[in-house]
């Protein structure tokens, strides 16, 4: 019985950690521009982000060794240190965009001032990340960010003409009325927000803080996959809202009330208010994903004491690290910049960042000597291959494409 | 009977996680001190043999350039490893370990002073 509900609970956990400010922004920007026609990136996305999330969580759970202390091993301290720089460059940027996608939702509910909710959005992460206990935190901010099934609902409430909308999904056919760079500018951002490398940083050292063992791989395989694909599922419906209530209307998204607007426009108050706790939650939770992350890759690069499971004394610099990540994240959003635009950015230099990540874990997946018998099979190896071809592609792509097409504009 | 086993320091030694004798983190290995067979400095053309375990600022060095006093060098002695894997394992424990001193520092001027801060995550809900 224990097993089952940690089952249960790791795929609530994977469906909160997916879908995070960058995924809710990204979504319904591309929803309200090209309708569900960037629906196969999506698909293209969460496979990948299953494959190498089992694949970290898996070297984590048989070697003990997580991601980032795997990055350091096989590239050494030059590459890795590059990955490193990167890495917690866009994880400050993602850490940014999370706090201050809080503080938005907490100001559609209250009309307080967004700036006045920051630190105290900050300051909460701060004391969930300093005192609660690693399971509970994974799994009361899982359990609130399903509530996002409220764009689900809210989609079949609209009524949609449903072979409108699959005519725009299969085969893709962006609206006519776009240039095709800026398609292609949203394909990488969306696969950048899909598989941003935050979240194997998290996943791999979340299976070293649960203490898992080889016994763990079936709990592993599981909340992969069953978590990411329906995280992938309300991505889509978060689009096709968009794409239904926002493109005939010609509204682009440019804020968080406009996201929730085909919500409020379907199922009214109440079910506004509830999606807008899923938003707190998940945004939430991503901030508390992304402040650890930080100090994940930074102590496991230096081979640092690290984890929520140790005292904060016993991992006194992992705790300094997170402290200054908030802290830099609040000051960078003091500066009023717009999270929203905050977030589109970092989603597609994670992109640009994706392929030394995920090389290193593929090599090691690999490797006897960390994994036994547990080394990668045949399929996953293909699949890790075309992976890393079309990650390669992404990384290369993104930067031309967001000069070219002036970030999407 | 002991097995030999070939270690090659570039490809199991540098980079990787080194605990402690409770199985804590310390540092990566960020470098190694070649020493000679009597532990006087390496000759070129001699035998030589590890010596210690570097950590720290030696890092940059093998970054960006420089050097570092030998007295400032943080060192982990060669003598305290007690099994090499897929982390480096030592028989001592991480508070005897000089090369650690930041983190003391930290743990006790700053994280350990804050309420909390010696609290433990698993005791309760």
């Amino acid at each position: 019985m224990k097993k089952v509900l940690g089952v249960a609970l790791g795929i609530l956990t994977a469906i909160g950690g997916f879908v995070d400010i960058g995924d809710l922004v990204t979504n319904a920007v591309v929803g309200s521009r090209f309708g569900l026609s960037l629906v196969w990136v999506v698909a293209l996305g969460v496979v990948g982000i299953c494959l190498f999330a089992s694949m970290a969580g898996r070297v984590a759970a048989v070697s003990g060794r997580a991601t980032f202390e795997i990055i350091r091993e096989r590239l050494g301290p030059k590459a890795a240190g590059a990955n490193l720089v990167a890495s917690f460059a866009i994880n400050l940027l993602t850490l940014t965009a999370e706090i201050g996608g809080i503080a938005l939702a907490l100001h559609l509910v209250s009309s307080v001032e967004p700036r006045l909710w920051i630190p105290v959005a900050a300051l909460a992460v701060w004391l969930v990340l300093w005192r609660v206990k690693f399971q509970v935190m994974e799994n009361v901010a899982g359990l609130m960010g399903l509530l996002l099934v409220g764009f689900g609902v809210a989609l079949f409430l609209l009524g949609p003409d449903w072979g409108e909308l699959m005519r725009q999904a299969v085969p893709p056919s962006p609206p006519s009325t776009e240039h095709p760079a800026a398609y292609w500018y949203y394909a990488v951002a969306l696969f950048g927000a899909a598989m941003t490398p935050y979240e194997v940083f998290f996943f791999s050292s979340g299976a070293v803080e649960e203490r898992w063992t080889a016994k763990d791989l079936t709990m592993n395989r599981a909340n992969v996959l069953i978590g990411f694909p329906l995280g992938g599922l309300l991505s889509v419906a978060i689009a096709a809202c968009a794409a239904v209530v926002l493109l005939p209307a010609g509204i682009e998204v440019s804020s968080l009330s406009q996201i929730v607007l085909p919500v409020a426009q379907a199922g009214g108050v109440l079910l506004l208010a509830l999606v807008i706790i899923g938003i707190v939650a998940a945004t939430f939770g991503a901030a508390l994903e992304t402040a650890l992350s930080s100090g994940y890759s930074l102590a496991q690069y230096l081979g640092w004491s690290w984890g929520k499971f140790r005292r904060p004394a016993r991992a006194a610099r992992f705790h300094v690290t997170m402290v200054v990540a908030i802290l830099l994240g609040v000051g960078i959003l003091m500066t009023s910049v717009d999270p929203i635009a905050v977030t589109e950015m970092s989603v597609v230099f994670s992109a640009v960042a994706l392929p030394l990540t995920y090389v290193p874990i593929l090599v090691v997946a690999n490797d006897p000597q960390y994994m036994g018998c547990h080394v990668n099979g045949r399929v996953v190896n293909a699949l890790g291959t075309v992976y890393l071809v079309i990650v390669v592609v992404a990384a290369v792509a993104a930067i031309p494409l967001m000069i070219a097409t002036g970030a999407g504009s | 009977m002991t097995h030999e086993r070939i270690v090659d320091a570039r490809l199991h030694l540098l980079s990787r996680q080194v605990l402690d004798a409770d199985g804590e983190p310390v540092r990566a290995v960020d470098d190694l001190e070649l020493v000679g067979p009597d532990g006087q400095p390496a000759r070129a053309g001699a035998e030589v043999r590890v010596g210690a375990i570097l950590v720290g600022p030696v890092l940059f060095v093998r970054l960006f350039g420089g050097a570092v006093p030998v007295s400032r060098q943080p060192r982990i002695a060669w003598e305290d490893v007690g099994h090499v894997g897929t982390a480096i394992e030592l028989t001592v424990p991480s508070d005897r370990l000089d090369a650690d001193w930041v983190e003391h520092w930290l743990r006790d001027h700053v994280v350990g002073r804050i309420p909390g801060g010696r609290h433990d995550p698993e005791a309760d809900g």
